[in-house]
């Protein structure tokens, strides 16, 4: 017979405290009912649920219910076990949707594929008893590249002179990863701010979340390319700006600049691509290929050989 | 040069439709020539099935359901007139299909574009014929355009594009 969560908490957590002594489940096929003070068991180890995972957008939190933030008991650090839930959803991208899929075996593989490799968040499948193909996942202890780079108190000419080399340095990392992902066939799925992180210790850059996929039959990495020429825009201009933002940060003195609709981004339209036209001293190497991603362009990277060999010139040149 | 030898690449959508009935009514039946269907395959992405049973089961309806296509299309260009051993079909399987029965070539899935290409050149067909999905600039960047890729690096034939 199964211990009870009591019995389970006395023998492998006796000073935990835990408002709540839930359920034992070895299915974890509905993962509505599971919640905080249960424990999952999985390939004979003990997961005590604190509590699902929140999406934080605009302000507003959404529970995650088939991600559970965990304490493994064994070991007593914690874990993010996410739960299987086939999704299939229309991802927006300015005014196109593209079919996505959550898929829980891809992010199985790729856990396997990435495993010992920090550029990548660390972590292993395994199946409960029904079969589901939980992901168990380190956390990693760090903070969102974005929002890390937003919390540098510099203006914009200070941190593109102190700060943009070495975050470069480490970005080309990043993107060497989802080559090496791609070589092997791989994708990365859903590459946005969020999902870069700087790891406290290390200070190196993590990829997190793989599990978006989508099928796109001749151009397969096209959507993980876009998003690192968002990313870079973002850390290039340490932030995005609309019409209404480059407003602002243009000070009385200076002239707003003229800006054409093929100066914003081809997908996002209210992103300004050509940054070059509000911080003149971007080199222009690094403003074309924010510019391969802009509306004018007429030339777009079609694999990361291409994207990695031009960022790798641009660091030389900012450094 | 030989023109009279036609590819027409055929993937079972309305596009591809609007390809065949194009040359069946430029050719109306004439004489001489030899047409090729050809379609590659695409798997449906075995990520999106929870297990290998169903993906399975989707790449042989696929394949079915695209055999299908190539046999309609043969009928229809033979009903124009054009005598049905000038008219063959072709399937060039994935690489990674669960039904492969190894053939000499296989599609890796990276690009249809050069898969067509591929075939034509190999198979000396100095005309590809492929029907314009007629995608966006945003969305060409994001998902790719075979038709274009053909037209790009398709530089040893003629390419129609069939709106």
């Amino acid at each position: 017979m199964t211990d009870t969560v009591k019995q389970i908490l006395d023998r492998l957590y006796p000073d935990g405290y835990m408002g709540r002594f839930g359920k034992v489940y070895t299915d974890t096929s509905d993962f509505m009912r599971i919640t905080g003070g249960d424990v999952i068991i999985l390939a004979g180890e003990h997961y005590l649920v604190l509590r699902d995972e929140m999406e934080r957008s605009f302000g507003v939190e959404d529970p995650k219910y088939w991600v559970k933030r965990c304490r493994h008991l064994e070991s007593g650090e914690r874990r993010i076990l996410k739960l299987v839930f086939y999704e299939t959803f229309s991802l927006s991208m300015g005014e196109m949707k593209i079919p996505c899929y959550r898929s829980p075996r891809k992010e199985a593989r790729i856990l396997d594929l990435v495993r010992n490799d920090p550029r990548f968040m660390q972590g292993f499948p395994a199946a409960d008893e029904a079969g589901n193909n939980v992901r168990v996942l380190y956390v990693v202890q760090g903070k969102r590249l974005d929002n890390w780079i937003d919390d540098l108190d510099v203006d914009h000419p200070t941190y593109f002179q102190t700060h943009l080399p070495g975050i470069l340095e480490k970005f080309i990392v990043s993107c060497q990863a989802i080559n090496d992902l791609h070589k092997m066939g791989e994708k990365h799925g859903d590459i946005r701010r969020d999902h870069l992180w700087v790891a406290y210790e290390s200070g190196n850059y993590v990829w997190i979340d793989f599990d978006y996929t989508f099928s796109f039959h001749e151009n397969p990495f096209g959507l993980d390319i876009f998003g690192l020429g968002g990313l870079l825009l973002y850390i290039v201009g340490k932030g995005f700006y609309s019409h209404e933002e480059v407003r602002q940060l243009i000070d009385r003195n200076r002239k707003i600049p003229a800006l054409e609709p093929e100066d914003f981004l081809l997908v996002f339209k209210n992103r300004l691509a050509n940054l070059q036209k509000i911080f003149p001293y971007i080199p222009d190497a690094l403003n074309q290929m924010l510019l391969h991603f802009s509306s004018g362009s007429r030339v777009y990277y079609e694999t990361m050989d291409e994207f990695l060999q031009d960022l790798t010139t641009c660091l030389k040149q900012v450094k | 040069m030989d023109t009279n030898k036609i590819l027409i690449a055929a993937d079972g959508s309305e596009n591809a439709d609007r390809a065949i009935d194009y040359v069946t009514d430029i050719l109306q039946g004439a004489a001489g020539f030899h047409i090729k269907l050809l379609s590659i395959e695409h798997l449906p992405d075995r990520d999106f099935f929870a297990d290998d049973t169903a993906w399975k089961e989707a790449c042989v309806k696929n394949r079915e359901e695209l055999i299908a296509f190539l046999a309609h299309g043969k009928e229809r260009l033979t009903k124009s007139g054009i005598p049905e051993k000038q008219v063959q079909t072709d399937y060039v399987e994935s690489c990674h299909s669960p039904l492969a029965e190894k053939p000499d070539y296989c599609s890796r899935g990276t690009s249809i574009a050069l898969d067509i290409l591929h075939v034509a050149k190999t198979q000396g067909f100095k005309t590809v014929v492929i029907g314009r999905r007629g995608v966006s600039k945003a969305e060409e960047f994001m998902f790719g355009s075979v038709s274009n890729r053909i037209i790009h690096a398709g530089s040893e034939c003629t390419i129609w594009v069939v709106q």
